[in-house]
């Protein structure tokens, strides 16, 4: 008996610390209100995940440290045309640090950008109504599972789509390899993480 | 091309990698709102979110979480910010909770339930109670006899115009009108320009207009009022500025 009382006063701070986090929603309106408090709060709860997807892109900590800076000015800047009901917040910030990141590679090896206009992917609407647990621990675990099972070839077409932003054919090119098969790797690469993935994503 | 031939370009469009036609035909679709191709995208894009996710993890500095704090211009606050009162009430149901949960030897999910809904209470208190303490704070300034009031824009037809009351005691209250909400990235800031010659202007706050173009910001604070020349508003970049940056959009000269 002595033993549950401890445990339930030992849970109370973890227990705290979860149902008083605020939500995604209450966290925009905030930032819509121009609450610097709510800076803190976004940076908290995903400071983490950005640092490191930049970090994954640019490869240098401080080039890193100036990205994450401009991530978090842009969404400070942009997030009155979000829509906080309708969630999406930290997807949206990761394509905003993946579009800063890879802008940053672009730029620096002279290259252009592919067909797909890099900043059509930052519209915070287009995040709108997606899965609100999306980037909880146990999803991003399951797909760094389903990403390690992948064969190499396929791992380095999604990682060098993802991370480096390469085209087909510039992967082609990087690769040594005819642009059929890199297309066919990316096809199947895909397709392998969608099965492996059920229901963790609702494509 | 219909639905069926785009399903498979989902995730190379989300990911960078579709080219045309089926670049140009998943915008057409997106762009009509298209039922099929707007949850299939979303579902790539949710798969291409993880992958981002799922980046080796690593570490950032403290300092970058400084950096980034001074974006917003504020101080660097404690992770979770509660008003004392809000701290008491929440303090005293969990211990309430606590002596009920142990007595009745429940499990700790009812704690958790307890609490989840006293959080939804507080958050919808919480943001009236800033409002009402903004409130509290123009209105104790409209209040002192000896306020200062000086009248701007009244002459001119199109741009803002209002009040500024200033209180030795309490600080400078703005009351606005016909200030349209600062563009996607800007704000105003309100500056205390000292009369003394070649003094600099103090930075008096940040704030946005309402959506009808009227403003309430207020200084708290003492503030010397005999010292103070002109009262002015700018719009600035969103995190504000140290001086103002361009011409003042209101002036109100005391």
């Amino acid at each position: 008996m002595w033993f549950s009382r401890i445990r339930y006063i030992m849970l109370l701070p973890l227990l705290l610390a979860i149902e008083f986090g605020e939500s995604d929603a209450d966290l925009v309106r905030r930032l819509q209100r121009r609450d610097p408090r709510a800076m803190a709060e976004l940076y908290d709860r995903y400071g983490r995940l950005v640092y490191a997807l930049i970090v994954r892109v640019v490869r240098d900590g401080g080039i890193a440290e100036d990205l994450v800076q401009e991530t978090f000015l842009r969404v400070w800047n942009r997030v009155q045309g979000f829509d906080a009901e309708r969630g999406g917040l930290g997807p949206w910030l990761l394509a905003v640090a993946r579009n800063r990141a890879i802008d940053y590679l672009r730029s620096a090896a002279g290259r252009m950008r592919s067909a797909m206009e890099l900043p059509e992917t930052e519209y915070p609407a287009l995040f709108a109504d997606m899965e609100k647990e999306l980037l909880n621990s146990d999803r991003v675990r399951r797909v760094r599972v389903a990403l390690e099972k992948l064969s190499q070839n396929h791992r380095a077409v999604i990682e060098l789509a993802y991370f480096e932003g390469l085209s087909q054919s510039e992967m082609a090119e990087r690769m040594g390899e005819p642009l059929g098969t890199v297309k066919t790797w990316v096809r199947t690469a895909l397709k392998s993480l969608r099965d492996e993935l059920g229901t963790a994503v609702t494509a | 091309m219909n639905c069926d031939e785009l399903r498979d370009h989902y995730e190379l469009y989300t990911l960078g990698l579709a080219a045309d036609p089926e670049l140009t035909e998943i915008r057409a679709h997106l762009d009509r709102d298209c039922d099929t191709c707007v949850p299939g995208v979303r579902g790539a894009r949710e798969l291409v979110t993880l992958i981002g996710a799922a980046a080796p993890p690593a570490e950032p500095p403290a300092r970058l979480r400084k950096r980034v704090l001074a974006l917003a211009a504020g101080p660097t606050p404690a992770r979770l910010y509660w008003s004392p009162v809000w701290a008491a009430v929440a303090a005293g149901a969990v211990i309430a909770a606590v002596v009920f949960n142990i007595r009745a030897n429940r499990t700790y999910v009812e704690l958790s339930q307890a609490a989840a809904q006293l959080r939804s209470v507080q958050s919808e208190s919480a943001a009236r109670t800033r409002e009402l303490a903004r409130l509290n704070e123009a209105f104790a300034i409209l209040n002192q006899p000896d306020a200062k009031q000086v009248v701007f824009g009244g002459a001119a037809p199109q741009p803002p115009r209002g009040r500024v009351f200033l209180d030795p005691a309490r600080g400078v209250l703005l009351l606005a009108s016909n200030l349209p909400p600062a563009p996607a990235g800007k704000t105003y800031e309100m500056w205390v320009i000292p009369k003394a010659k070649g003094s600099k202007p103090v930075p008096a706050g940040l704030f946005q207009s309402a959506a009808d173009g009227t403003a309430l910001h207020v200084l708290q604070g003492p503030v010397d009022v005999a010292a103070t020349g002109i009262v002015a508003v700018t719009l600035e970049p969103a995190a504000g500025v140290p001086q103002p940056t361009s011409r003042p959009i209101i002036v109100a000269a005391l």
